[in-house]
């Protein structure tokens, strides 16, 4: 009995043994030598694999970094200068900083002032919604309110609003990966600077029709007055198919725009609100 | 025995209801919108200028492009404007307003009803006359019908087979205008069957749900055959009533036995389908020398009112609100209008719209028509790829598009679908089918179109 133990055991430790040898002799014959810093800095990486960097997933990346050696156009959206500083470290190269973006709803037709004219009975997508026909309400440019942006977006920073009928972006969560911006068929969604303490302007309408016909179809569209453009001093603001866009590598947050435009397409958020004295002095 | 296609169809309720209403002439319009987008292809380009007064039949636009057509005015007046306006889908296209004023033909045009039977034996002669006319397939694809009969080099149409078909349900303009105007037709397709060759066999398919237009082509082939000396060798095939019969890959298999292969042409396996409106479109622009400027519209719906159901001569760039006025507006019950028939037209979703020169019916449907099933899960159960006539899978199209996985959907034959909504209309847990797949199918195709490049 005792033998047969013996036996089993000086066995199996000797197979053991031989196929360890074997799997480590084929393991250096079929050796390829990989960069340690490809690990070194998907490891680094939020791990998303949103795509958000123009790559396929984190690792991809991480090989384009070290292949390319090229972190200005290497660029992880989401995590941001912070990481991008760290990468620069493993590749002993110098950091860029880029400003963060965050997506921004550029459609300010909630349901209030952009009434529907058509019933639109169809599978809730935006995609197949604009395959059909222009929109169920009299403007062909807006959102479409189905929320495919919200089913694309990885951190969960889209929600919509059903009171509006449009999506809300969190900006805290929204990682400026630019999934949404793919994802809507209408480009209604655009990534744009987040700006300090997270203060920015911008016209949240890009209805092309003339202004009384985008007036007609909704209470908050940019009717292009250009009543903006003159009013900035800073050269930011441009009226092109009857509509304004700021140029957010210009606009210096003067807020100018905003008290002018008459339809209240303006948006700025962030913005601290002053206490009610110092504005009536 | 009626044949049909071997694989997949539904056989939804045909309710031909307006099929025994003669075709009467829609009253002149005030103002036509003529669009500038009637055709697949390039835009045309408007010849007019504002102010100019046009005749009717008179080119006001010019192909824009290889794949293009003639556009021609469709009444006398005066042009008011050169403007986008939204078309049917809400999309702006380029349209030329007319005011009209009653007719004043352009004097090339010969208007007696008189059936002419000379055709002229110059194909090329003929092409150019088609190309002239501005005639596109009236089948629904609207695609110029010159570039149809121009076979590229190397290809030989041996069948060429006339599609009388009309399986969508409701539809009945081909089906009148078999009856009214048969020996047209039948001239119309000899003169198609001229310009593919002395090689090229004429078939005319009709379902056996229309058998007084089955009777109407047969006597006006015999009839013809009796002035001619019997030159008209088309023969009138019987076809089961089953959707999608009317479909051109479904209508060669059934009439020729062949295959048309994955993403090749009919000429690929030597047919050429043709429309019967289009057949009459090309007797009128070679035999009379007139331009495409009418054609034929069912107004129909199970809430409109019998009196009402009716096969009209439109002019193009009728507004659909004028032809709404005509039966005295929008019926109580309707709660959608499409273009076309129910299975593959379009929700109207502006009634400023104008019809244009591929409009075959304005169709009202009820509440109950048009409301989806609920959505829920797929069960595995098959019906859809058992009525796929193409022999697809939408249960696994549909779940590779959710996917995005275009190597898997372009590997199961996404690119085939012929978009005639049968999984759609079977599927009892009311999915999207056919939503999503045509989404992909555009997606794939894009992805094939530029590894050619």
């Amino acid at each position: 009995m005792g033998k047969i133990i013996i036996f089993t055991i000086l066995a199996l430790s000797l197979l053991g043994g031989l196929l360890a040898m074997i799997l480590h002799l084929v393991a250096r014959k079929f050796h390829v030598e990989e960069d340690s810093r490809i690990d070194e800095i998907e490891k680094l990486m939020p791990g998303a694999n949103c795509g958000g960097c123009g790559h396929a997933g984190c690792r991809a990346f991480a090989t384009a970094c070290v292949k390319e050696m090229d972190i200005e156009k290497n660029f992880c959206p989401v995590g941001g200068n912070e990481t991008m500083k760290k990468v620069a470290g493993v590749l002993g190269l110098e950091a860029v900083t880029k400003e963060p973006m965050v997506a921004v709803v550029r459609c300010g037709g909630a349901c209030s002032v952009r009434p529907t004219v058509t019933e639109y009975g169809g599978t809730a997508s935006c995609r197949v919604k604009a395959s059909l026909y222009s929109s169920d309400t009299a403007c062909p440019y807006g959102c479409l309110g189905c929320g495919d942006c919200a089913g694309v977006c990885a951190s969960g920073a889209i929600v919509m609003n059903p009171e509006t009928g449009l999506p809300e972006i969190d900006e805290n969560l929204c990682a400026g990966c630019g999934a949404c911006v793919k994802a809507c068929p209408k480009g209604v969604i655009e990534l744009r600077k987040k700006g300090p303490r997270g203060m920015r302007v911008f016209v949240s309408c890009i209805n092309k029709d003339k202004g009384p016909v985008a007036r007609k179809a909704c209470g908050a569209a940019c009717i292009g007055c250009g009543k903006c453009a003159k009013a900035c001093i800073h050269d930011a603001i441009e009226v092109t198919d009857n509509v304004a866009y700021i140029d957010f590598t210009k606009c210096k947050l003067c807020k100018k725009c905003v008290a002018e435009c008459p339809t209240g397409a303006i948006h700025a958020v962030n913005f601290p609100v002053l206490p009610k004295k110092q504005e009536e002095q | 025995m009626a044949k049909t296609f071997p694989i997949g169809g539904i056989h939804p309720a045909d309710k031909k209801i307006s099929r025994d209403s003669a075709i009467v002439a829609l009253p002149l319009p005030p103002v036509v919108y003529i669009s500038m987008c009637q055709h697949i292809g390039a835009p045309a380009v408007p010849v007019v200028t504002v102010g100019q007064k046009v005749r009717t039949g008179e080119v006001i636009a010019e192909p824009g492009g290889f794949v293009s057509a003639y556009i021609h005015s469709s009444v006398t007046g005066i042009v008011k404007s050169i403007a986008p306006r939204a078309d049917i889908t809400g999309k702006m296209v380029p349209h030329i307003e007319i005011e009209t004023m009653p007719d004043e033909w352009v004097d090339t045009v010969d208007l007696s009803t008189k059936i002419a039977c000379h055709i002229p034996d110059d194909p090329a002669a003929i092409v150019e006359a088609v190309k002239q006319a501005g005639v596109v397939g009236l089948g629904g694809a609207t695609f110029p019908t010159h570039v149809k009969l121009t076979p590229p080099p190397g290809k030989v149409a041996e069948y060429l087979i006339l599609n009388g078909t009309e399986c969508e349900p409701y539809l009945t303009s081909d089906n009148r205008i078999m009856v009214e105007r048969a020996e047209e037709i039948v001239v119309g397709a000899w003169i198609i069957n001229r310009v593919l060759g002395k090689q090229c066999r004429c078939f005319i398919g009709i379902e056996e749900n229309k058998p007084d237009a089955i009777e109407a082509i047969k006597k006006a082939i015999g009839r013809l055959n009796i002035l001619s000396g019997g030159i008209y060798e088309i023969e009138v095939v019987a076809l089961k009533k089953k959707y999608p019969q009317g479909g051109e890959k479904q209508l060669i298999r059934t009439i020729t036995g062949r295959e048309v292969k994955s993403m090749a042409l009919p000429i690929d396996s030597g047919a050429v389908v043709q429309n019967v409106a289009t057949a009459l479109a090309v007797y009128e622009a070679v035999m009379k020398h007139k331009p495409l400027t009418t054609n034929t519209l069912t107004v129909t719906g199970d809430c409109l009112d019998d009196a009402f159901q009716r096969n009209y001569l439109f002019r193009i760039g009728t507004p659909i609100s004028f032809v709404i006025d005509q039966i005295g507006g929008v019926p109580e019950n309707a709660a959608k209008v499409i273009s076309g028939g129910p299975m593959m037209g379009k929700a109207v979703s502006n009634l400023d719209a104008t019809l244009v020169k591929g409009s075959s019916a304005i169709l009202f449907l009820t509440e109950s028509q048009t409301r989806r099933p609920k959505e829920t899960v797929c069960i595995r159960c098959g019906k859809c790829a058992d009525a796929c006539p193409m022999g697809l899978e939408p249960f696994l199209l549909y779940r590779l598009a959710n996917a995005a996985n275009l190597e898997e959907l372009e590997k199961y034959s996404v690119q085939d679908c012929i978009e005639c909504g049968c999984c759609l209309y079977t599927c009892p847990a009311g999915l999207p089918l056919l939503d999503k797949i045509r989404l992909a199918k555009a997606d794939v195709l894009g992805a094939i179109r530029s590894r050619k490049k």
